[in-house]
């Protein structure tokens, strides 16, 4: 595990994941890696095609970066147990993602841990499959 | 009587009032071609006809398992070396980390077959004359005509991303003839694959399963991209524990989608 500038992004190395096309290609995220983040919600949007997060993350500088973070549709988020106020503005997170290729600070979601502890994940898009049970 | 210095005037308006008379003429419009009846008519609803085979009236989802993924089909056919240029560019990109044309990203329609195997289900409703089919991405329509229409004459024709689909009933299968697609440079048929106004795809669609499941065999030719016909099967899984919503590209989703406006993009 490599600890980068911030401090507060980490980065780890992971095998490749299928992606799935959703509203955009997937390939522009390097599923080889995976980056955690720290920080605040700045908005959390419920909404088709994309939910997504916008994090506020403390740099080095004492100011914040803001990390976009992408997940799946409220269709899937559902059946892994999130709901459209889940998380809110002000709330402290910790999410990993897995990195865009060109650095920039954004990225698809793979988990998220709430204050509390608990971690929220995706569901495979699998509709119509066991595994979508 | 017209006074002599009056005359000449008055024969310019006689002139051009003729002049604007027999344009008139020539700019009459020809007869609007006779109307069909909509899929949704009554009349057209009841008319007599055997009864299909089956029903797949349901929400389907493109079956991601397997070699196959969410592509279309791995076995691309010979490119033209118009298509070729795409691919190479696309092949090109992938090599370098990189994400060639995402028009889908940008909001474009994805078009037949792509809309198909989005991360979301198709709707389909099926009644006697069409079935209507809704993806759950972009809530983009597809609607197959069933009641014996022909395809619209090609000098009425509105070319859409999703193309004209007319279907008819053969056995245990319904096959279905989509052509008059748009001709736009930001329409694909697969990733660095591009689809012209000459697409034609042949989809020939089976319940199987119990009815839990379509097989969809694809013939897609295509003379501008591709050398001869492109062929593939897909399955579709029946969904029923899930309803289609509105799902928009708005025009401020990539706003906040900060990879859609990364240097990952080629456009």
């Amino acid at each position: 595990m490599r600890k980068s500038v911030s401090g507060l992004v980490w980065v780890l190395v992971f095998l490749v994941i299928a992606p799935a096309f959703a509203h955009h290609s997937p390939a522009a995220f390097d599923r080889t890696k995976r980056v955690t983040i720290e920080g605040t919600v700045k908005e959390f949007r419920w909404q088709n095609p994309h939910t997504w997060i916008e994090v506020n993350v403390p740099d080095e500088k004492g100011g914040t970066v803001l990390w976009g973070v992408e997940l799946t549709s409220p269709t899937y988020l559902i059946r892994a147990g999130w709901k459209s106020n889940t998380i809110k503005a002000g709330d402290k997170v910790t999410v990993v993602v897995n990195p865009v290729r060109t650095g920039e600070p954004a990225g698809i979601f793979v988990s998220l841990t709430l204050a509390d502890g608990r971690v929220l994940t995706e569901r495979p898009a699998r509709l119509g499959t066991p595994e979508s049970k | 009587m017209i006074r002599p210095a009056v005359r000449p005037l008055a024969a310019s308006l006689v002139f051009v009032a003729g002049a604007l008379a027999g344009a008139g003429s020539a700019w009459a419009q020809e007869p609007a071609p006779e109307r069909r009846l909509s899929a949704l008519a009554p009349v057209n609803l009841a008319e007599a006809r055997p009864a299909a085979p089956f029903n797949l009236t349901g929400n389907w989802f493109i079956d991601n398992r397997g070699n196959q993924g969410w592509l279309f089909n791995r076995t691309y056919p010979t490119l033209t070396p118009a298509a070729q240029v795409h691919f190479d560019a696309f092949q090109a990109a992938a090599a370098e980390g990189k994400v060639y044309r995402d028009d889908i990203g940008q909001c474009w329609p994805p078009g037949v077959p792509i809309i198909m195997t989005r991360v979301w289900p198709v709707a389909m409703i099926q009644l006697p004359t069409a079935v209507y089919m809704i993806s759950g991405f972009m809530n983009s329509l597809r609607t197959v005509f069933l009641d014996g229409r022909s395809h619209t004459d090609p000098d009425l024709v509105v070319r859409t991303f999703n193309g004209e689909s007319i279907g008819h009933w053969e056995g245990d299968t319904l096959v279905v003839d989509t052509r008059n697609f748009i001709d736009s440079e930001h329409r694909w048929v697969d990733q660095g694959v591009p689809g012209s106004g000459e697409l034609r795809i042949i989809e020939r669609i089976r319940m199987i399963d119990d009815g839990q499941a379509l097989e969809i065999a694809y013939t897609m030719t295509d003379p501008v991209n591709w050398v001869g016909e492109w062929t593939g099967t897909r399955r579709w899984n029946r969904v029923d524990d899930i309803d289609i919503e509105e799902v928009e590209c708005l025009p401020d989703l990539n706003d906040h989608l900060q990879s859609m406006s990364s240097k990952v993009h080629v456009r």
